[in-house]
């Protein structure tokens, strides 16, 4: 390890530390501009000149690696007035339009000149001016190239990190300017990435414009509620309204790093259409306000008068982990029954699967340590769309590491380019390629597998069937088993494609064990589209498990059994907590004639749905901006979201209706402040029981633990495992295509577009406002069809019209669908237990 | 003085295989392929070859870092991207004698193991593309490339990548970026090319000139050329002469040859019998020389002695009529046009002097510009990522330096001293 000195004090480093991070373990902050941790190093903005002793030059610590012995001068006057110089010539060619510019007061210039000079310039030339207006690059990028310092974050970031490239340097020396071709529209993610990283107003957010200062605004350090990445951030209010959400490069697992939905999805909390008090449905079928008072009294009459084995209640993967738990406490302990789900979207049994598959029991699993694997196995998640982040992350570090990627999904995705190899299976055909991959190895390395646990022999015939069945060559299946063999650790990552029918469920489990049999250390991490879908499952939202993924006494439903039962009569009362059944069941005529058998639905919501329309009771929840909490991402990362705002008129945060309730059926019900909720939660839930969740206030200290860059202490520990021993059952997959019907209906998150939340954002939605459809270019030549045209989906009794979009690498056969569209309900496509449906595409002529 | 390099510039049909082989062209590939590589490089070290791009480093040396793995691909790189103000002597062989080139660049990828090599030639050299790329399909006709040549076990493929106008992909690292597509900027050393240059693999790059003697040393030996010139850089070297000279062109010559020689006895002395005032004497980078050092020996290091340099061999004749202010923002606006635009002090500060040196050309200049221009060209020298910069201020600080009193008289009286 080589010791340095810089300035006066000596310190020891790793080898091959840059002189910057020598000198921050040393105390001393080089400014720079064009550095970026997560970026390929440039050396070329020049502020960071220091001295090395012996050296003529000055060096750029930020490229320049540490020698034994070496002694360095960060602060001395040869470079302080070079610093002093940079900064020069970096104003001589600045618009100096700081009153007008949006980054004034956060501007990493404007806080450089101050601290470092020069503080008159003598460049009194005219200046060169890019342009005279600031333009848009896109709906929500404006562009400001004469603030530019030539930094290249920002293109940097799109390429490396987002994977576009959409941004590039245009010309050359002072009138080179980053910028998109021909400074037109971007048809690039919307993720703001670049506006994340530019330290001066170049690139600026159009909503935030003109705005607000950052001296205006009022923050709170919080979550991203949308998917399950869980990505930090804050977000900022001025006047009650809610402008802009930032990344927290201090103080997340994220550092920079956000996607369109996190970082313009925030203005659904401005959204006119929140609930704001209790309703009740009168004689006429009309919601009319009462008071909460009445409500509860409601409620506990009906709880009370009902058999516990009647009642149930269904909650959202994105309350918090306090409020959940609370919930299952009110059935269980209080009304006594175990009729609880967290998803209308998927069975109860495929969830116990999928929890098995990717042994989210056993505890958390950090991203960075998944990283840290000789290959990374990506398979049934549409991680680019459903997981911005995670995508980024993925792209970013498996190329900064050179580790290789491997992708199975059955539609294309951004991520396909930095893959090694891409599996392009056929829908609901995972199981099969699994089980090829399953069966090459044993056929190769057969000797090995005995002690993997119900693996029975594949032969060659049978290879070959899956290897059809799946749409993959028994070639590629080779090559993917040869790569494998040669890495030593492995990482499986699996999310909503297995969910969504089950499928590959038991094959993602038997490569696992197939993998570790044959000596690899293999991680499995869930990638999740819910931003608490782990925590509502570590808390035990479900019928089978309790907290912890203690398996529960007694036969209890999940949402479909629910339904089913309310169908048949046999089902009472539903609780139904910040879900929309009727939106999200994938079969919505089902889900409408079961709730409306139901004797009394209460929903608990921050927006009038489709649900709640139906409900005899709406309570007026509040939204992720108006409560403390916690929420457990993907990884098992227990992350502190913390109140920004009042909820609107006399509504109440999901936890304290909860507790209202509890409390009028049990005057011992328990606490109903966060804190001591989770600390309740921490003495009854062993995985929890050790956790310092990020950004958490501790309900005993007062205070906020000293923030470390991917904190570890905030990863769940092991919970029960009994479940892990139940043998995984494969869904089969029913295709329901045919003459007629010749497309297979997929359907997902959008990039823009996560469940209905997102469409209560004014942003999103003028990203992507239509109901769109995606095909392949092929069919939609055989069909005559053209980008933009209007077309009408049918099936399942069923039709709707869409825009057509044409996207590279779709199958042929196939068509993908957003599940978010509110006016369109595209579970209306979907019958229960059908498997994957077939429609038909028409182009409307006008 | 026998000649290496323009043997056979002045024969009919010079471009042409069948021309250079009657001349005894590709004996010295034959010669060189019954060697063991590493033989080739230590004549090539013992010969004191020294890179004829400007920087002078030691050619077998640059050769002798390159990994000896034969697993690992290795690219041998010829920079052929003659920018430099005043060069024009790659251009006289790329397209007079292109097979010397070829036989050079053939040999020197034997020596270092290399399966492939690139011609990186200069966008405008329209003419000069056309004429290698001819030759290089009559070296393969011949047998000369492609696969086992002459029967050896060596094969070899050679292509010409044109530039796209940009003074800075003369610079190795930013020519390897362009080669490879992206955009000419410098990239940051190390890692040198040497183990991860041309697609991350060992790239050696070499000037025109310099492979184009690698032929003449196999087949003459390294003693004879070395007994060329002065001991610490030997061989002859192209001059090409041009400003106000009777006779302006490209000559072969000894290194060392005193700069008097070069300019009176080989190109007719100053144009009308003028008097002399300034020598650029490497390329307009080069720091400028007064009449004073006419007898001066044109060679590396008695160049640097003197805190100017040889760089491409480039010399440019002033004589009593130029205006020494008009020189200087005609050479500073070069390089601020050709500034890649990475670093800041290079792109903005070249910017900020021409502005300055624009000023005073046109009669607009203030009493504290000259003690602005200095200040401004000590903020930039030292602190850019790569020479170019550099090379802006030595040139400007040369002018400053020597005609101080010209750039007084401009500010003052609005006019030309001249």
């Amino acid at each position: 390890m080589p010791k340095v000195k810089i300035n006066d004090k000596e310190v020891e480093v790793k080898d091959g530390t840059l002189i910057l991070d020598a000198a921050k373990e040393a105390g001393y902050i080089v400014p720079t501009f064009c550095y970026q941790a997560d970026l390929s190093s440039l050396g070329s903005c020049r502020m960071c000149l220091v001295e090395i002793k012996g050296q003529r030059k000055l060096q750029p610590a930020c490229i320049t690696p540490v020698l034994d012995d070496m002694s360095v001068e960060t602060n001395n006057e040869t470079v302080s007035s070079a610093r002093s110089a940079m900064l020069e010539f970096l104003l001589s060619n600045h618009a100096f339009d700081c009153p007008v510019c949006d980054k004034a007061g956060e501007c990493e210039l404007q806080d450089m000149v101050h601290k470092h000079g020069p503080h008159k310039g003598r460049h009194a030339e005219p200046k060169h001016s890019f342009h005279n207006k600031d333009y848009a690059l896109n709906a929500v990028i404006v562009k400001n190239s004469n603030r530019c310092v030539q930094c290249q974050r920002c293109v940097r970031v799109c390429e490396e990190v987002v994977g576009r490239g959409v941004l590039g340097s245009i010309g050359r020396g002072h009138i080179q300017e980053e910028t998109s071709f021909l400074r037109t529209y971007l048809d690039c993610d919307h993720d703001g990435m670049c506006i994340e990283v530019c330290p001066v107003g170049c690139f600026m957010r159009r909503p935030y414009r003109f705005k607000a200062r950052p001296w205006d605004l009022k923050s709170t350090k919080t979550v991203c509620p949308y998917c399950a990445t869980g990505c930090r951030m804050t977000i900022q209010e001025r006047d009650g309204e809610v402008v802009r959400s930032i990344a927290m490069p201090e103080d997340g697992f994220n550092g920079k790093m956000m996607c369109a939905r996190g970082r313009f999805g925030y203005d659904f909390l401005n959204s006119k259409g929140r609930l704001t008090t209790p309703l009740i449905k009168n004689k006429d079928g009309v919601h009319e306000p009462i008071s909460w008072d009445k409500a509860i009294d409601i409620i506990k009459t009906r709880f009370a008068r009902t058999a516990p084995e009647k009642i149930g209640a269904v909650a959202s993967a994105r309350l918090t982990n306090e409020a959940l738990y609370l919930m299952q406490k009110l059935m269980r302990d209080v009304v006594g029954s175990g009729n609880i789900d967290s998803s209308s979207r998927w069975n109860h049994s495929v969830v116990e699967g999928f929890v098995q598959a990717t042994e989210i029991p056993k505890g958390g699993t950090s991203i960075y340590d998944a990283m840290d694997s000789d290959a990374i196995f990506v398979l049934g998640t549409h991680v680019s769309d459903e997981n911005p982040v995670t995508d980024y992350v993925i792209r970013n570090l498996a190329a900064a590491n050179r580790k290789s990627v491997f992708v199975a999904t059955p539609r294309a995705m951004k991520l396909d380019s930095s893959a090694q190899m891409v599996f392009r299976y056929k829908p609901g055909r995972l199981a099969a390629m699994l089980g090829a991959i399953v069966g090459k190895f044993q056929e190769t390395r057969g000797d090995k597998l005995s002690s993997v646990k119900g693996l029975s022999p594949t032969l060659s015939k049978d290879l070959e069937e899956l290897s059809k069945a799946s749409g993959i060559s028994l070639d590629d299946i080779a090559t993917l088993v040869t790569r494998l063999n040669i890495s030593e650790k492995i990482t499986l990552m699996a999310g909503t494609e297995l969910l969504r029918g089950g499928d590959g469920i038991k094959g993602l489990g038997l490569l696992r064990d197939t993998l570790r049999a044959l000596g690899k250390e293999v991680l499995v991490m869930p990638i999740l589209d819910r931003s608490n879908q782990r925590g509502a499952w570590d808390m035990g939202i479900n019928p089978v498990f309790g907290p912890g993924y203690a398996p529960v006494e007694g036969k209890w439903k999940g949402t479909e059994e629910m339904l089913e039962a309310a169908l048949d009569g046999d089902f009472d009362v539903l609780y139904v907590l910040g879900e929309d059944i009727q939106s999200m069941f994938p079969d919505r005529s089902f889900a409408t004639m079961a709730l409306s058998k139901l004797d009394f639905l209460v929903v608990q919501a921050a927006y009038m749905n489709e649900t709640a329309k139906m409900a005899d009771l709406i309570l007026p929840g509040g939204s992720f901006a108006e409560k403390h909490g916690n929420y457990t991402n993907q990884e098992g990362r227990v992350q502190a979201i913390t109140k920004l705002m009042e909820p609107p008129g006399d509504g109440k945060t999901d936890l304290d209706i909860i507790w209202l309730i509890g409390s009028a059926l049990d005057s011992s019900f328990g606490p109903n402040l966060p804190r001591e909720v989770f600390k309740e939660i921490q003495s009854k839930v062993d995985m929890y029981s050790e956790v310092e969740p990020t950004g958490f206030i501790s309900a005993d200290t007062g205070e906020e633990p000293v923030y470390k860059f991917d904190f570890k202490e905030a990863l769940v520990g092991s919970g029960s495992v009994e479940l892990l021993d139940v043998e995984a059952k494969d869904a089969e997959i029913k295709i329901g295509t045919d003459g007629d019907h010749p497309f297979m209906l997929l359907t997902g998150n959008h990039l823009f577009h996560s469940g209905v939340m997102s469409m209560q954002s004014e942003l999103l939605k003028g990203l992507l406002g239509k109901p769109i459809i995606e095909m392949s270019a092929l069919d939609a030549k055989e069909l005559d069809m053209n980008i933009g045209d209007l077309v009408t989906v049918r099936g399942n009794g069923f039709e709707a019209d869409f825009v057509l979009r044409i996207k590279e690498g779709t199958p042929r056969g196939v068509i993908f669908m957003p599940e978010n569209y509110q006016e369109i309900a595209v579970n209306k496509f979907y019958e229960r237990k059908t498997g994957i449906p077939g429609v038909n595409v028409t182009a409307q002529r006008g | 003085m026998e000649k290496m390099l323009l043997n056979n510039v002045d024969k009919p049909n010079s471009e042409k295989i069948s021309t250079y082989i009657s001349g005894g062209g590709y004996k010295s590939l034959e010669a060189a392929l019954k060697k063991e590589p590493e033989k080739l490089i230590e004549t090539v070290k013992a010969s004191g070859l020294r890179g004829r791009g400007g920087a002078g480093f030691p050619t077998g040396l640059k050769w002798s870092f390159i990994p000896k793995d034969p697993t690992l691909a290795k690219y041998l790189v010829c920079n052929a991207d003659e920018g430099e103000p005043g060069t024009f002597k790659d251009r006289v062989i790329i397209e007079k004698d292109p097979h010397l080139l070829i036989e050079g660049m053939i040999i020197s990828s034997y020596a270092i193991g290399g399966a492939t090599s690139y011609i990186y030639i200069r966008g405008e050299f329209v003419q000069g593309t056309k004429i290698l790329e001819e030759a290089i399909k009559e070296a393969y006709e011949k047998g000369y490339l492609g696969k086992n040549i002459l029967g050896s076990k060596f094969s070899h493929d050679m292509h010409v990548h044109r530039g796209f106008g940009a003074y800075i992909c003369g610079e190795e690292t930013a020519l390897l970026e362009s080669l490879e597509g992206l955009r000419g900027q410098p990239r940051k050393k190390p890692p040198f090319p040497a183990l991860a240059g041309l697609y991350a693999k060992p790239t050696v790059i070499n000037n025109v000139e310099t492979l184009s003697c690698i032929p003449a040393i196999v087949s003459k030996g390294a003693d004879w050329f070395k007994g060329i010139g002065p001991e610490k850089s030997p061989g002859t070297k192209l001059f090409c002469v041009s400003g106000h000279v009777e006779k302006p062109g490209t000559v072969e010559l000894p290194m060392g040859t005193p700069l008097r020689e070069i300019i009176y006895d080989h190109c007719g002395g100053i144009k009308g019998g003028k008097k002399i005032k300034a020598i650029v004497p490497g390329g307009v980078s080069a720091p400028i020389l007064m009449p004073s050092y006419l007898d001066i020996a044109m060679d590396f290091d008695t160049l640097a002695a003197k805190k100017t340099m040889l760089g491409s061999g480039a010399i440019v004749v002033m004589d009593e009529t130029t205006c020494m202010v008009k020189v200087a923002y005609i050479v500073n606006r070069f390089f601020s046009h050709e500034s890649c635009g990475k670093c800041t002090p290079c792109r903005e500060g070249t910017a900020w002097l021409t502005q300055v040196l624009k000023r005073i050309e046109y009669g607009k200049g203030k009493k504290s510009d000259i003690k602005l221009l200095d200040e401004v060209c000590d903020n930039i020298f030292g602190n850019t990522f790569c020479p170019l910069g550099d090379g802006a201020v030595m040139a400007l600080r040369g002018f400053l330096h020597n005609f101080r009193d010209e750039f007084e008289y401009h500010i003052e009286r609005k006019e030309c001293m001249v």
